[in-house]
């Protein structure tokens, strides 16, 4: 059988997933032993549209990134999108709550007239994805781990249940027994509970875990004592393109 | 069996000698009023004061991430894969302590979890009398205030600096002559255990069941219709805390991963629960459980039936630390039990 011939590419975002991939050094060595990359900026030059698997990263916030993504789809028989920005919108979805004369004249001044944008909004919103490989950035574990899935021919295991249950198998104590806001309660996990373990607390970088029951969310985050301004900043910042941005 | 009796000053010299041939475990205050078994090293404050620990004692048994086999894809070959650290569990409460012998009879029976197993036979309990009642317990109701065996020793201060300490296991007693002598407790030292135990299970006796708890299983097989589910599901997160902190609980969700050449794998076993929205989903992704009010329903029945009806106890020993994890509030045996007692008052 032929290698997989992947790709990556990039949309408004920080090429910090990219980053996180290069992170792999020699684990990176073994596993192009699997596939043939070729496109991938951040690290070669060369580039090629004829792939198997796309890897995008990032979010659509322009009208031509749309024109650009879906050729990306029409191209690839398998498209994964690739940390925050790709699977939920992430911190580019900020914008959103504001008008858009400021957020545009905020960041192109004068000139902004020049430059189109729309509502940023994950890659999903335009174009059907296969897999997604969340969290901001990325962890680098995970991703071997998907990819190695995708070239088994297996269905990637993606988890599909809040931070909570890795916080209580890392043993941590819980940020509202502490009095303190988390948002692991409907936060997808996968990411070893790694800010909560570290003694801060999740900011639902990996998106809303399926099923997440916003309404009891909401209330437990109430009970807690925040203002309801933090737990709005709170929401909003990951988790703009969901439904639980208040 | 004989009782000894064992003052603080020899205490460090015993944590000594058994830390040299076991991971040892004893009560640390992690915070103020958070305190959990914690690594002895040389200098540990004991704190033999705390009320429950944090994380419960079944990690140490059937740990939240555990290899279970290491296989081959080109020979199609596999090895099990078996890690028995000898380990000693200092501070282990009787709640705790049945929490482990129902695992023992729940993962020994039929077809016995092999590495359970082995990590059970490598682990000594040191059980502990509780000096302090953490405020959602309620294990003197549910018949978890004693134990009569599933520890090689038991703990009991009956003074500021002098405990009785009863065996339970000839490794246990072992273990208590190993740096030294120690004398059996005079009949005086005994009344002190006996009057220690009377102390705690009076402050014990505060929070509980409004019913004999024998009468769980009938209760609940009255209540499959409540209206009490759904009430309290309705806040559910679907989190599974409640399943992971519980000391009974000890489902597990199996996965495997290759190696980057893609020639080997290991199998892994992860702590997983029947309140999370994927745990009864099935082939064809059928959801046998699909809703909330499904699970939450599940989990009493589980705690107050399906495991009486396997080994005549409940499957909660009382420890409250579901009531604790629950961030919605709506995790409480002793709440749902009561309740649903009260709301069937009047067919008794």
């Amino acid at each position: 059988m032929a290698k997989p011939r992947i790709a990556f590419f990039d949309f408004a975002g920080c090429e910090g997933d990219q980053l996180q991939i290069a992170n792999l050094e020699e684990r990176l060595l073994d596993i192009l032993d699997h596939v043939e990359v070729v496109s991938f900026r951040e690290v070669a030059t060369n580039h090629s549209d004829d792939y198997d698997v796309a890897f995008v990263e990032g979010s659509i916030t322009r009208p031509e990134d749309e024109i650009r993504l879906k050729e990306i789809r029409k191209n690839a028989k398998v498209l994964v999108a690739l940390g925050a920005c790709a699977c939920i919108g992430g911190i580019n979805c900020l914008k959103n709550f504001l008008a858009e004369n400021v957020y545009r004249e905020e960041v192109y001044g004068a000139s902004a007239r020049w430059f189109p944008t729309y509502a940023a909004r994950p890659l999903k919103s335009v174009v059907h994805v296969d897999a997604e490989v969340h969290g901001c950035p990325i962890d680098p574990n995970e991703f071997a781990r998907i990819t190695k899935e995708l070239l088994l021919g297996r269905a990637p295991w993606i988890a599909d249940f809040p931070v909570c249950v890795e916080c209580k198998q890392a043993g941590n104590v819980c940020r509202y027994e502490m009095g303190r806001m988390c948002l692991g309660i409907i936060t997808r996990a996968g990411c070893n509970a790694a800010c909560v373990s570290e003694g801060a607390h999740c900011w639902g970088c990996r998106g809303l875990v399926p099923g997440a029951n916003l309404d009891a969310a909401r209330i437990v985050m109430d009970r807690a004592g925040s203002d309801r301004k933090a737990t709005q900043d709170l929401l909003r910042f990951f988790l703009g393109d969901t439904g639980a941005a208040l | 069996m004989t009782t000894y009796t064992v003052y603080k000053e020899q205490l460090p010299e015993l944590f000594e000698t058994w830390s040299r041939q076991y991971a040892l475990y004893v009560p640390g205050k992690l915070r103020e009023g958070f305190y959990d078994l914690v690594p002895w090293k040389k200098g540990q404050e004991i704190a033999w004061e705390f009320d429950v620990a944090y994380n419960s004692p079944k990690r140490f048994l059937l740990p939240p991430k555990e290899a279970l086999i290491t296989f081959n894809r080109e020979t199609y070959e596999a090895a099990p894969v078996f890690e028995a650290p000898p380990q000693i569990l200092f501070g282990v409460h009787p709640y705790d302590v049945k929490a482990i012998n129902q695992l023992d009879q729940l993962l020994e029976s039929g077809s016995p979890d092999q590495n359970y197993v082995r990590r059970r036979d490598a682990t000594v309990i040191m059980a502990f009398e509780p000096l302090t009642v953490s405020p959602p317990a309620f294990w003197a109701s549910v018949g978890a205030a004693s134990v009569a065996h599933g520890y090689d020793l038991y703990w009991t201060k009956i003074g500021p600096a002098s405990f009785t300490v009863e065996v339970g296991s000839a490794k246990g007693e072992e273990l208590l002559q190993a740096a030294g002598t120690v004398l059996p407790s005079t009949p005086g030292d005994k009344e002190g255990a006996r009057r220690a135990k009377a102390r705690i299970l009076a402050k014990a006796r505060r929070n509980g069941l409004r019913y004999n708890w024998e009468e769980t299983p009938r209760l609940l097989s009255k209540c499959w219709d409540s209206p009490l589910w759904r009430r309290y599901s309705q806040m559910c997160l679907a989190c599974g805390s409640c399943n992971l902190v519980c000391p009974t609980c000890y489902c597990f969700d199996i996965r495997e991963e290759a190696d980057d050449a893609l020639k080997k794998g290991v199998r892994t076993r992860y702590w997983d629960g029947c309140m999370l929205e994927s745990f009864a989903k099935v082939a064809g992704n059928h959801n046998f459980r699909p809703k909330a009010q499904d699970r939450y329903r599940h989990r009493y029945f589980r705690k107050g039936k399906y495991i009486y009806d396997k080994i005549g106890e409940l499957g909660c020993v009382g420890c409250g630390r579901c009531v604790r994890a629950c961030t919605a509030g709506i995790a409480n045996p002793l709440k749902v039990f009561n309740e649903l007692w009260e709301e069937t008052a009047h067919e008794y």
